[in-house]
């Protein structure tokens, strides 16, 4: 017996221009895009080529100029969590506070995430007395931390994921891929990643998309690891083939758009 | 850290050394002359003058009239200043449309205004406090206008994303991200109510430091224009370190 395995997010025939000095400039033209729930994916590209468009499009951040984008049957923009490549915390509240600020702007009990709130600060090995400081105490890694937490208790269907872990040292990376990994796969959510590095996108993706400088999709990669931790796969002989395979066609891409 | 409280030692014992010198310099430069004892006084002088007006209770009298004029035109145009600058927020249109007025009426110096604003108000503590109020709330208006157009694009993202309403990002992002503007207008503004209330004792009052002042100069009683100057400066001095006590609450998070 098949179980058909619903789709967390359904983007059909998207397009999106920037006009500037009445000059109309496609970044994403006629994409298509399934991600099922549960399913983890990256996107890979050069910078420009419209990967932050995308999520933006997909988060309700921008209006698409056509196309349609359908979210667990939900309208685009709605139950999206999205992790930026700088956090995003509230200076002047405590870490507690922000953590709470989803709950409190849609009106819900604070102590109906206080739960979660826990079992997430274990998950990602944070401590409980880290809700009395406030973001600018916090070191780098930490504060990505929290911001992933701030959006997992928005109870999104989608996470959306920019860059995340890019500003962080290779190791406090390696730790938060496989936190992150883990706790997606735990709680079954589907997540997109837009990247620049592939070991990361190896690492931590069930299918890796690379996006051209016309806004479309050129290839897909399927990634089966036997390896799942993100601190270990990355010595396998398959990690090193999947990562020639996407270095050759990340680089005939670029070398086509002539960079 | 201990360089740090080293240096702090240095700078508190050497803090009053330039006002000592220039005490001495003063002192010795009207000793012996009457001529420079008349058009500068003499520490001594503006001393005795200072003790004869305290235990008369005319310095408090005149300090605690300028002081209340400020301080409630301070109060009141900062509030209502901060309170418009920050909800120009919610609208570009409004905003563009108010920034030539506020510009305009910022270029007007309060002096200029005295003369209408006696009128209007007539020589009582009302234009004072009227004076103070405008010299104020343009500083506020552009300070909180400022704060709240220079929020964190992220901050604003981060709103969106959740769904906030407009009202939500504005009390939960705006007012508090602008609050560091707000408090330096709060800062420029202890100075420029000071200086509101002053100038209207200046042209017309009954009382405060502002009339001590200019009945003093009138009669070349130099001693008593110092006197009313140090009065002013301590003032602001104190309302500034309140003013300094706020944002230390209120902006903890930044320690």
């Amino acid at each position: 017996m098949v179980t058909e395995i619903a789709d967390a997010l359904s983007v059909a025939a998207l397009s999106f221009a920037y006009v500037k000095e009445h000059k109309r400039q496609s970044i994403i033209s006629d994409l298509n895009l399934n991600v099922r729930q549960g399913e983890l994916i990256s996107i890979l590209g050069a910078s420009g080529c419209g990967k932050t468009t995308l999520l933006n499009l997909i988060a309700g951040l921008i209006e698409p100029q056509g196309g349609a984008i359908t979210i667990s049957g939900s309208k685009k923009g709605q139950a999206v969590g999205y992790i930026f490549q700088e956090d995003a915390l509230l200076p002047w509240r405590t870490v507690g506070s922000n953590l709470r600020l989803a709950a409190e702007l849609r009106h819900e009990l604070q102590d109906s995430i206080e739960a979660d709130l826990q079992e997430y600060l274990k998950s990602f090995h944070l401590t409980a007395d880290i809700v009395k400081k406030y973001p600018g105490e916090l070191s780098g890694g930490m504060r990505q931390r929290v911001s992933i937490i701030q959006s997992l208790l928005f109870k999104p269907e989608l996470i959306l994921l920019d860059e995340p872990f890019s500003a962080l040292d290779f190791y406090t990376k390696l730790r938060l891929e496989s936190e992150f990994y883990s706790l997606i796969k735990k709680q079954n959510k589907a997540a997109i990643l837009v990247t620049h590095d592939i070991d990361e996108a190896i690492a931590i993706s069930d299918r890796v998309l690379i996006m051209d400088r016309a806004g479309k999709f050129s290839n897909e990669f399927i990634v089966d690891l036997k390896e799942r931790e993100p601190e270990d796969v990355r010595g396998t002989t398959e990690f090193a083939t999947y990562f020639h395979q996407i270095w050759s066609a990340l680089k005939s891409n670029i070398a086509f758009e002539g960079i | 850290m201990k360089q740090a409280s080293l240096e702090n030692k240095i700078v508190w014992f050497l803090y009053p050394l330039p006002l000592l010198c220039l005490l001495t310099l003063w002192y010795f430069y009207t000793l012996d002359s009457k001529e420079h004892q008349f058009i500068f006084s003499s520490p001594a002088q503006v001393w005795q003058t200072f003790l004869r007006l305290t235990y008369s209770g005319e310095l408090l009298r005149n300090a605690a009239v300028t002081v209340f004029e400020a301080s409630i035109g301070f109060i009141l145009g900062t509030i209502s200043g901060a309170a418009l600058g920050l909800s120009l927020w919610a609208s570009r249109i409004v905003a563009r449309l108010s920034k030539p007025y506020i510009v305009a009426a910022g270029a007007i110096p309060i002096f200029a205004l005295a003369p209408i604003i006696i009128v209007w108000f007539g020589i009582g503590i009302v234009s004072k406090v009227a004076l103070a109020f405008i010299a104020t709330f343009v500083v506020a208006i552009g300070q909180a206008y400022q704060g709240a157009v220079t929020v964190e694009p992220k901050y604003l993202r981060l709103m969106q994303v959740f769904g906030a309403t407009k009202m939500q990002t504005f009390r939960t992002v705006i007012v508090p991200s602008s609050l560091i503007w707000v408090i330096n207008a709060m800062k420029l503004n202890i100075g420029l109510a000071l200086l509101g209330a002053f100038i209207g004792e200046f042209i017309s009052a009954e009382q405060g430091l502002g009339k001590m002042i200019v009945s003093a100069s009138g009669t070349y009683d130099m001693a008593t224009v110092y006197v009313g100057v140090v009065a002013l400066v301590v003032i602001s001095l104190l309302l500034t370190s309140l003013v300094d006590l706020s944002e230390r609450r209120l902006l903890r998070w930044k320690r």
